[in-house]
């Protein structure tokens, strides 16, 4: 600080006794630059002249939480991510596609392709027949239904509403539907043994 | 055409809308004008229980369903590969007939591949393990005879028939029982089920609506400026247990859609068979 100010204070002079016309003395400009100091200062260069760094308490910690920072960096980057365990339904074994597993067809006849085509078509049309039946069946029902809400409604207010009302009771439904046999009455049916080779990936 | 249920509805109640149910209309808008308000109505209320009980095992197949599931096993085979026990089945034949020849040298077998039980002895093994096993019967002899047994026609869904008076008239409908005040007309199917004399039969009630509803008027005789008629109301339910052979013989009926008509009134029958499905 004193320095500066002491250059300061050269710099000042000189100019001076440049514009003051001078006499003997050689005028030389000092370019204003601090790597030129006057020859009247201090001979010093410019790291001397910078300030010491101020070393703070909290330098220490903050170097080893740059390093602690930096492992970890390193860490992520070594970490491999661990295998994906894999789906076996979506492999399909390699003994599949054997060539000796081909099954050696006769080719079809020309009566054979027509009949089966002719039973596709025949097929279409019964179903189409039935769903139509199905939908024709369905409609009648809500149309049945909604008569007899119109009429409740003409009835009494109260009953409607009532019927109108959700049924909590009936939710979860469930219902045995149809097998083939029907269920033997008081059967036991023996246990199955069986080897379980399901294999089991741990990651 | 293939088009969503939903659509097909909407469409046809737009076209009908002008022709459904005039009589009905006209009827409340008479019914209406007449009525002031909180008057009482001059039907008496009923409410009925079609009880189903639902198919147990699946129909018979028709024939054209028959050549269909022949064409569709044939096409599943052709277009599939041999399995393991197919292979098996064609090794163990061909080693078969290369020792029936007449030139065999046991010593060109490959010892390590034979198994002592052959793939042709499994099946047969496992054909015989299915013989021991003697599932119930698809069709019981009941099965046209007997109109009260619940086990009749397994493969479709029956519905329960009464016979009940009726203003003077012993006649055959689903069970119905008058409403009285204080209960919903649930509640009054439910009671028209479980009054039943002798029967303990268990059923989930699907819902709290109405499916359908049927109106007669009493005769002249009976009728006064309060009574006209009766509404009867139905309530789908399905039957999920119970007996019902404590009821007298010619009372009740287990009947299939079709053999209704050799029961119920024809009008009565028009109306029940719209919300009674045969799926």
């Amino acid at each position: 600080m004193s320095g500066i100010v002491y250059r300061s204070l050269i710099q000042l002079s000189s100019r001076a006794a440049l514009t003051s016309g001078c006499g003997s003395f050689v005028a030389t400009p000092v370019r204003q630059s601090h790597w030129f100091s006057s020859v009247l200062s201090l001979k010093s260069s410019a790291p001397l002249r910078a300030e010491p760094k101020k070393k703070k308490k909290v330098d220490p910690r903050r170097e080893l939480l740059v390093k602690e920072r930096l492992k970890k960096k390193l860490k992520k980057l070594e970490k491999v991510p661990s295998e994906l365990i894999p789906v076996e339904d979506f492999i399909t074994p390699v003994h599949c596609f054997d060539e000796t597993r081909i099954r050696s067809n006769p080719l079809l006849s020309f009566e054979e392709s027509e009949r089966r085509d002719l039973l596709l078509k025949e097929w279409s049309r019964y179903k189409h027949s039935q769903h139509q039946a199905e939908m024709t069946a369905i409609k009648d029902a809500i149309d049945a239904q909604k008569q007899a809400l119109e009429e409740l409604k003409m009835e009494s207010e109260d009953l409607y509403k009532a019927a109108v009302s959700p049924d909590t009771n009936l939710f979860p439904f469930t219902h045995q539907g149809p097998c083939y046999t029907p269920p033997i009455p008081n059967y036991d049916p023996p246990d199955g043994k069986y080897n379980d080779i399901t294999r089991v990936y741990t990651q | 055409a293939s088009r969503p249920l939903w659509q097909i509805i909407a469409r046809q109640g737009t076209l009908k809308a002008g022709v459904r149910n005039l009589s009905s209309s006209t009827q409340r808008w008479c019914a209406q004008k007449l009525r002031a308000v909180n008057s009482p109505s001059p039907w008496v209320l009923h409410g009925a229980v079609c009880l189903q009980r639902l198919p147990v095992i699946s129909q018979d197949r028709n024939p054209i369903e028959e050549q269909f599931l022949d064409l569709l096993q044939q096409l599943e085979q052709e277009k599939s590969m041999l399995s393991d026990h197919e292979l098996r089945l064609l090794l163990d034949s061909d080693r078969l007939s290369r020792k029936q020849e007449a030139d065999y040298g046991s010593d060109d077998e490959d010892y390590e591949s034979q198994d002592i039980v052959t793939a042709q002895d499994l099946e047969d093994a496992w054909e015989q393990k299915l013989k021991q096993f003697k599932p119930a019967l698809r069709i019981k002899a009941s099965d046209n005879t007997d109109v009260s047994s619940s086990e009749r026609f397994l493969g479709d869904s029956l519905v329960l028939l009464v016979k009940q008076d009726v203003g003077h008239q012993n006649v055959w409908l689903l069970p119905q029982l008058q409403w009285e005040a204080g209960e919903t007309l649930r509640q009054t199917a439910e009671r028209a089920l479980s009054s039943l004399p002798g029967a303990e039969l268990k059923a989930t009630f699907l819902g709290n609506s109405p499916c359908g509803f049927y109106k007669y008027q009493f005769p002249k005789n009976v009728q006064t400026e309060s009574r006209i008629g009766a509404k009867v109301f139905f309530f789908k339910s399905l039957l999920s247990g119970g007996d019902c052979s404590s009821l007298q013989k010619d009372s009740f009926a287990w009947v299939r859609k079709d053999e209704l008509q050799d029961y119920l009134k024809p009008k009565y029958l028009k109306q029940v068979k719209r919300f009674i499905l045969n799926l």
